[in-house]
């Protein structure tokens, strides 16, 4: 008998439907595609709100992109992704994550913005074995946060971000440019995860550069006033100020400055000068910030996922929602940019190890620069590039930010001098 | 030398003229009406979120937010006490406690499902909130600060001629010594009462303006401003003002005298200060009682 394409057809059926009434385990996954499940932790209210800004925006890109729908070896599977709230709480991200493993039953994890979140996360699911990629969570509090060791690395998560050794250099390169500053660097560190390791590893690296720190010691948040600080740095003669501490901290000890008179040349404010909406109520007093920039609308790559360029990524972000453009924007973009790469790439959906592999095996081009998983600093992780960047006052926006240094990253073209405070003069 | 400790008492002086203002409405609830608020820092927060909404949804000035706000908070403790701290009153102690207690949680939660756990500031005082005054090259007194300070004077002076001086104020103190002897001379003390906590919502809404334009706030503050706001009055003595103001400024002195040798002694300094006062002198720096 000739074998024909109906009998092949027919055989087929019979086999499915065999195999159906029989056992549902036997043919897993292939006759209909199962629904892949993509958890998402983020903070959406409390202090790193801020962070979450862009979120709803690139969901709704991917959305757009893919209608719903990815296409894995060939066949198309549905997805579903299911964001959680940490509140900007470890114990809360912790939680959440083990309901998007437990109950949600996810495939893979994306989580981001500070280690507050992102160590919680991860932990959760390098306990439970699901694959997690995170972004936005400096690698060494990442990696050693979490107590990784060099040799070992970790089984199932993954992140990609700047490290603080960049970000001690980026800094340093700018304050050692602004004009006729002595050198002494007043600093700001809550007894938090940052502070702590800011105190730990900062003053070594910038001691060893000519430069003086003054530090005040560490104190809890939130903070009810900043005098004691404001008049050890006023009476150190301090005209560099570094600060990483969450924007309704850095108001009050901003305004508590002002009151007392206290104007230092150059101002770093972490956690606050990332974000546009961070800088603005601050106006004339915000001009010329500086601030490690991750990304911007300057850098020169493009979207794995979308094919746009970073400005026009900025461009249909500040469209679409009328707000400027962040640069937590591009990390946004780039973590589902990553996620969806790996689950493309995914030999067999119905294993987590199998999705994790894709994922180890990571080398993307995404908006953020290039990456890639076994290139490290350290096992697991993957550097981004960072380049220094200042405030100005904007023609679109109030304010806006232009590179000064590129020294950590020459490809991304820097747009102006380092310059002073102005405090609207 | 002589410079940094004028800063630092100045400061400190400031910051104590803030915690004084935290504790004046709750020295009147402790001091006269004989009643503990535990959700004392809870309204006060409320009414902060009260004026963020205010200022930024209607973008009004901040002081114009408050002034609407008044008699809002003057009804609302009025309402409060007659509807439902009065069915307490008289009884034993614990039952106002718990039932203040019971507000607090429910103040907190509210305000977290409301407007999540986010911490803000007021705004809308223009340029308030940086402005300084020069005294010396080193030493500056910023104008908010001072007018908080300022503030806590007036309000203290306010209430001790209202309390010492007028009908209302010999009305309170009356009910206040002698519930049942003022009713049997014709004084009605549920009424009394509840003016009388209508009138510390009125000292919740001025300490809550000023604390969102001072610090940041956030749903679960009001515990931590409860604290100092017992503290002040404990260390001033019962049913004393004055004292109240004064134990402010202590608690202020103490916490910027410790940030001062390393921040993270702000407030540990501050109880401390308070613990070996009291031990030293329970009754307080003024007692009436």
């Amino acid at each position: 008998m000739p074998f024909s394409r109906r009998t092949l057809l027919k055989g087929l059926a019979a086999g499915a439907a065999a195999g159906a009434a029989t056992s549902s385990l036997a043919f897993p996954a292939i006759a209909v595609p199962r629904t892949l499940k993509i958890g998402v932790v983020a903070p959406r209210t409390g202090p790193l709100t801020l962070f979450s800004e862009e979120l709803p925006f690139v969901l709704d890109q991917v959305k757009k992109t893919f209608h719903g729908q990815i296409k894995i070896n060939g066949s198309n599977h549905p997805f579903e992704v299911i964001p959680k709230d940490s509140q900007s709480n470890p114990n809360r991200a912790s939680e959440v994550t083990l309901d998007l493993i437990l109950k949600d039953k996810v495939d893979l994890v994306c989580t981001f913005a500070t280690p507050e979140t992102v160590n919680p996360v991860s932990d959760q699911c390098e306990l439970n074995g699901v694959p997690c990629v995170s972004n936005d969570a400096p690698l060494e509090s990442w990696f050693f946060g979490r107590h990784g060791d060099p040799k070992k690395g970790f089984q199932w998560t993954y992140n990609f971000f700047f490290s603080g050794n960049e970000v001690i250099h980026c800094y340093l390169a700018i304050w050692a440019r602004v004009p006729g500053n002595n050198k002494k660097l007043g600093v700001l560190w809550a007894n938090d995860d940052d502070g702590n390791t800011f105190a730990k590893v900062m003053p070594p690296v910038i001691t060893g550069k000519g430069f003086t720190i003054v530090d005040p010691g560490r104190f809890d948040l939130p903070a009810s006033n900043f005098n004691a600080q404001i008049s050890t740095f006023k009476t150190e003669g301090a005209e560099l100020i570094f600060s990483v501490i969450p924007g309704p901290d850095f108001t009050a000890f901003w305004n508590g400055a002002a009151q007392q008179g206290f104007k230092p040349l150059a101002v770093s404010p972490g956690k606050v000068a990332e974000f546009p909406q961070g800088v603005y109520p601050y106006g004339d007093r915000a001009v010329n910030f500086s601030i490690e920039t991750w990304w911007s609308r300057f850098h020169p790559f493009s979207s794995g996922m979308t094919g746009q360029t970073s400005g026009e990524l900025a461009d249909s972000y500040e469209k679409a929602t009328s707000r400027q453009a962040s640069m937590a924007l591009g990390f946004r973009h780039s973590l589902f940019g990553v996620a969806f790469d790996v689950l493309k790439r995914t030999q067999d959906l119905g294993k987590r190890a199998s999705i994790r592999d894709a994922l180890r095996d990571t080398d993307y081009k995404s908006v953020v620069g290039p990456v890639n998983f076994r290139k490290g600093p350290f096992p697991n992780t993957s550097l981004t590039p960072l380049v220094g960047g200042q405030w100005r006052k904007g023609r679109k926006w109030p304010l806006e930010l232009v590179i000064v240094d590129n020294s950590l990253a020459p490809e991304i073209p820097v747009g102006g001098p380092v310059e002073a405070m102005t405090y609207g003069s | 030398m002589i410079d940094t400790i004028a800063n630092v008492l100045l400061q400190g002086i400031l910051l104590g003229g803030l915690y004084a203002l935290f504790a004046l409405g709750l020295s009147f609830s402790m001091g006269v009406m004989r009643f503990v608020n535990i959700a004392h820092g809870d309204f006060i927060v409320l009414v902060s979120f009260l004026l963020l909404v205010l200022t930024t949804a209607l973008g009004l000035n901040v002081f114009v937010a408050l002034i609407l706000v008044l008699p809002v908070t003057f009804a609302g403790g009025f309402l409060l006490q007659r509807f439902l701290l009065q069915r307490a009153a008289g009884s034993d102690v614990l039952l106002p406690l718990l039932i203040t207690f019971g507000l607090s949680i429910i103040i907190q939660n509210g305000l977290l499902q409301t407007f999540g756990a986010d911490s803000h500031v007021l705004a809308g005082a223009g340029t308030l909130q940086t402005a300084s005054i020069a005294l010396t090259s080193g030493i500056y007194i910023g104008v908010l600060p001072l007018l908080t300070l300022l503030t806590a004077v007036a309000l203290v002076l306010g209430l001790d001629r209202l309390l010492n001086y007028t009908r209302l104020g010999s009305h309170i103190r009356a009910v206040a010594d002698d519930v049942a002897a003022a009713d049997l001379i014709g004084l009605s003390s549920g009424r009394v009462y509840a003016l009388a906590m209508g009138i510390v919502g009125v000292t919740v809404a001025i300490a809550a303006c000023f604390m969102g334009l001072n610090m940041n706030f956030d749903p679960t503050s009001g515990p931590d401003r409860l604290l100092i706001a017992f503290e002040a009055v404990v260390l001033g003595g019962l049913g004393s003002l004055w004292g109240t103001l004064a134990g402010g400024i202590v608690l202020g002195i103490a916490q910027t005298v410790g940030a001062h040798f390393d921040t993270a002694w702000q407030l540990i300094i501050g109880h401390v200060v308070f613990l070996v006062l009291f031990l030293l002198r329970p009754q307080g720096l003024f007692p009436k009682y």
